[in-house]
């Protein structure tokens, strides 16, 4: 906080954030304190320190199969969101098609609508026309809602490049693929990057979707794990949340990296 | 080609993935919640509405909704102002505790919440040794552990729309504000409160609507005792299982949810603008 | 290098027209400048040019071919923008490689050894592995011009590219585009505001006002025999003073709407309502010499020179000065003009 805030108000605002961090990371910091608990039950702060929820979990097949499929999901995912995605923000930016801003709204919605609501719609819809629900529904129900952060990202990349750069390689001789594939692609890059970081956690997290959509050989890790917190949790749930918070964590940095993680908070 | 058919086909994709994987499923559902065995009906909703227990799950659900939005409010306007005025680590600080429980799946989360506020936990250990509670006191199970976990849920989301909003506010205003005679909170009230309106509005908007369709974390934190409207779909759909009922109840939340987003809008934004 | 022709060319946006019927010839190897304020239209001529902006009517022709309809990237040409248009992923051989790569023009290696030559040409050759971000707003312009004369074009377009530097680089930048200009001989079209810069650039200015060609000539007979009083405000931004013309004993005189008197060249044949144009230079000041009577408002000491805000005939009239020369506010002074430099426009 910078000069001429009152010294009491200071203090205050110290207390207040630390407070509010403190709220913030809690239950993250018991998840990981719980994982590397010796104790058969759930505890914290721990009873002795041990990985052996960790070898738990690494040789339980109900969570290695829901691990596997929970990241082959996500990387199906993050493909055709950050393809997709990704040319519907080049179409929307270029403002050239007459309904761009319909087509803005229409890209944004899945953020807006509540998530169960439409889980239920895409469960009704999907066993009623198509047959029984698959790995592709689900990932392709995850890739509607992992759409508006790409297109959001890749919006915000391009609304900051020069906005001359096409014509200028119109007048250099670039024809049409040429200036998609050698201008317009390349500004994208950091937006489109960033947005398969989001959709890969969005769709690696998800448990709305992946709970309605559930099977007996579809259950996704946060599935998985909400089961297990239903009915006997112990410390394994929280080795494999821990190890969910590592590769969130491991996100982050990348995402930092790729776009400055201030900047794109505060976007 | 011409540019038009060259963005047509650059968004084709999209357009055909959202119409079959999201708008026609959508669609669907709304038909279904008014389809009975012999077509038209009104059957689901009279149901609903005509049955105090189901009242009951719709009047906690909006309270809750309520509560836990003022509570992010409250908390998130001071973080985000904060988080503007410190120097460039502390903030990249803070945006990664904020961003942190964002990104990391709900279920993990609500999670730590079971440990914290379980009978042994911390939270209710602490309580009971101040003696500001009773011996027999428990927080699992209650409304008060829904509103704890969903406002660490949704405070991130509420912090981020204001931060946009507030970065984007020219720093110089406020000190215009000193010079002509206003103290540090004046200012805070004429100058940074008003302009930060419209991420508090959207944040709160966010906030409401997470919080009245989010089921996971009342469904782990409340128990079945204590039911939300999201977790009665879900019940709906998995345990008994009555789709057309889950889609009325669906469609119930989403109304419910834009007949206090519309006036909330049209509020604040007739007050400004 | 070809010649370029344009034959009434129109161009209205929704229902407003920006541009009235626009003819211009402008020949092979010419460097010419398109001059006017800003939403003057000139902007939107050199992309109609470029095929970058559609021609509403009108015709278009480069090299005696007609490209009214062609889109940018066949009609041959190179555009630097007022950006400079750099691709941030590209290096800076990259970039001036680009126009190149996309025409197909040669092998890589007649690519590289051109664009060594023509970054030579900007003497940037010593930064060609950098990005556009690593460089300086001089340097990027550099890059955006060597960018512009790899692939010899027909015709190079020039869109504010000086706009955007400081008063020290836009002269050196100005010196080199002369060069560069005299050793590769582009037809050259150039979009400015600034009217010393068209001056000291051009073989031939075409000043433009509200989508009209107000005046063509070279830069001596734009400045030195501006057609109208919008051309003689624009171009050395002369003071326009209201007259009434009539003869005397001693030849033409100009009467002031508050009476004086201004003695004209006697070959003046202009009479009755006219407007006087009198430039800021060649008002002589003094404190009880001979001339109009006016009085002093403001001064403003620019360094070398004085200007002098006064109020003549009951409008301001500004004259720049020796820094010696000092007045007071309120002060009546004597106004001297030669009459040879008095520019009269009939209106």
């Amino acid at each position: 906080m910078v000069r001429a805030v009152p010294g009491w108000l200071h203090i205050v605002g110290i207390i207040f954030v630390a407070l509010t961090a403190l709220i913030l990371l809690a239950p993250l910091i018991v998840v990981i304190g719980v994982s590397v608990s010796e104790s058969q039950f759930i505890a914290f702060p721990p009873n002795g320190l041990s990985l052996r929820w960790y070898q738990e979990v690494l040789s339980s097949n109900a969570y290695l199969n829901a691990a596997w499929i929970s990241i082959q999901i996500a990387l199906l995912v993050t493909l055709m969101a950050t393809a997709i995605g990704g040319a519907a923000a080049i179409a929307i930016h270029r403002r050239q098609l007459p309904f761009s801003d319909t087509l803005a709204t229409v890209f944004l919605s899945p953020l807006v609508l509540p998530t169960i609501i439409y889980a239920i719609g895409m469960l009704m819809f999907w066993s009623s026309v198509f047959g029984p629900v698959t790995p592709l529904t689900l990932a392709l129900s995850h890739t509607a809602i992992a759409l508006p952060y790409v297109v959001r990202t890749t919006l915000a990349v391009l609304a900051e490049s020069d906005p001359y750069l096409e014509e200028a390689a119109r007048t250099m001789g670039a024809n049409r693929l040429q200036r998609l594939w050698f201008v317009v692609v390349p500004q994208c890059f950091p937006g489109l990057a960033a947005g398969a970081f989001f959709a890969f956690n969005i769709s690696f997290d998800e448990a709305v979707l992946s709970l309605f959509l559930r099977g007996p050989t579809l259950t996704t890790l946060p599935v998985q794990i909400y089961s297990q917190l239903e009915f006997s949790p112990d410390p394994s749930v929280a080795a494999v949340s821990t190890i969910m918070i590592a590769l969130t964590i491991v996100l982050i940095f990348v995402i930092d990296r790729m776009l400055g993680l201030t900047r794109f908070a505060s976007a | 080609m011409n540019d038009r058919t060259e963005n047509l086909l650059l968004a084709l994709p999209g357009i055909l993935l959202l119409g079959l994987a999201f708008f026609l499923p959508i669609a669907q559902m709304l038909l279904l919640s008014i389809s009975g065995p012999e077509g038209f009906t009104l059957a689901h909703f009279v149901r609903f509405l005509s049955d105090p227990y189901y009242l009951n799950i719709l009047w906690r659900t909006v309270r809750l909704s309520v509560l836990i939005t003022v509570i992010c409010a409250l908390i998130g306007f001071p973080l985000a102002y904060i988080m503007t005025k410190v120097g460039p680590k502390l903030r990249l600080g803070l945006v990664v505790i904020v961003i942190l429980p964002l990104m990391t799946s709900v279920v993990v989360r609500t999670f730590g919440w079971m440990v914290l506020l379980s009978r042994s936990g911390i939270v209710p250990e602490l309580l009971r040794d101040t003696g500001l509670v009773g011996r027999t006191f428990a927080l699992m199970q209650t409304e008060a552990a829904i509103v704890i976990g969903m406002v660490q849920v949704l405070l991130p989301f509420m912090t981020l729309s204001i931060l946009g909003v507030l970065t984007r506010i020219d720093g110089k205003l406020e000190e215009a504000a000193r010079t002509m005679g206003c103290s540090f909170l004046q200012t805070i009230r004429t100058v940074v409160l008003p302009l930060a309106l419209p991420g508090i509005v959207a944040g709160s908007l966010l906030c409401f609507t997470l919080s009245a369709s989010s089921f996971v974390t009342p469904n782990l934190l409340g128990g079945t005792r204590i039911q939300v409207l999201a977790a009665s779909i879900y019940k709906s759909v998995t345990a008994t299982p009555d789709w057309p009922f889950a889609a009325a109840q669906a469609v119930i939340l989403f109304v419910g949810i834009l007949l206090v987003l519309v006036p909330y809008i049209k509020l604040t934004g007739a007050k400004h603008g | 290098m070809a010649n370029v022709r344009l034959t009434d060319i129109r161009k209205s946006f929704a229902k407003t027209q920006v541009l009235h019927g626009i003819s211009l010839d402008i020949a092979s190897g010419e460097f010419i400048s398109l001059l006017g304020s800003s939403g003057c239209g000139k902007t939107t001529l050199l992309r109609m040019v470029a095929g970058l902006e559609s021609v509403t009517a009108g015709g278009i022709e480069i090299d005696d071919r007609d490209v009214t309809s062609l889109p940018p990237e066949k009609r041959d040409i190179a555009m630097m923008f007022q950006s400079y248009a750099l691709l941030p992923h590209l290096s800076v051989s990259e970039n001036v490689r680009f126009p190149l790569r996309m025409r197909g023009i040669g092998s890589r290696e007649e690519q590289q050894e051109k664009v060594a030559a023509a970054l030579e040409t900007v003497q940037l050759g010593h930064l060609s592995e950098r990005k556009p971000r690593q460089l300086s707003g001089g340097q990027q312009q550099r890059v955006a011009l060597a960018r512009a004369i790899v692939s010899q074009p027909k015709v190079l377009l020039l869109d504010e590219p000086l706009s955007n530097l400081d008063a020290r680089l836009r002269e050196d930048m100005q010196v080199e585009l002369i060069e560069i200009h005299q050793r590769l001989g582009l037809t050259t079209i150039f979009v400015t505001h600034d009217q010393e810069e068209a001056l000291s650039l051009s073989d031939r200015i075409v000043l433009l006002n509200a989508g009209r060609v107000e005046q063509q000539g070279t830069p001596d007979e734009i400045y030195n025999q501006p057609a109208t009083s919008f051309a003689s405000n624009f171009i050395g931004s002369a003071n326009l003073v209201p007259v009434e013309i009539t003869d005397s004993a001693q030849g033409p005189v100009a009467k002031l709407e508050d009476g004086q008197v201004l003695h004209l060249d006697p070959n003046e044949a202009i009479r009755g309502k006219a407007t006087l144009a009198l430039r800021q230079e060649d008002l002589t000041l003094s404190a009880n010499g001979m001339g109009l009577k006016a009085k002093v408002r403001t001064r403003v000491f620019l360094g070398a020179r004085n200007r002098y805000v006064m109020s003549l005939a009951g409008h301001p009239l500004r004259a720049l000065t020796a820094n010696d020369l000092d007045f007071a506010n309120g002060q009546e002074i004597a106004l001297a003009i030669d009459p040879a430099r008095i520019r009269v426009i009939a209106d």
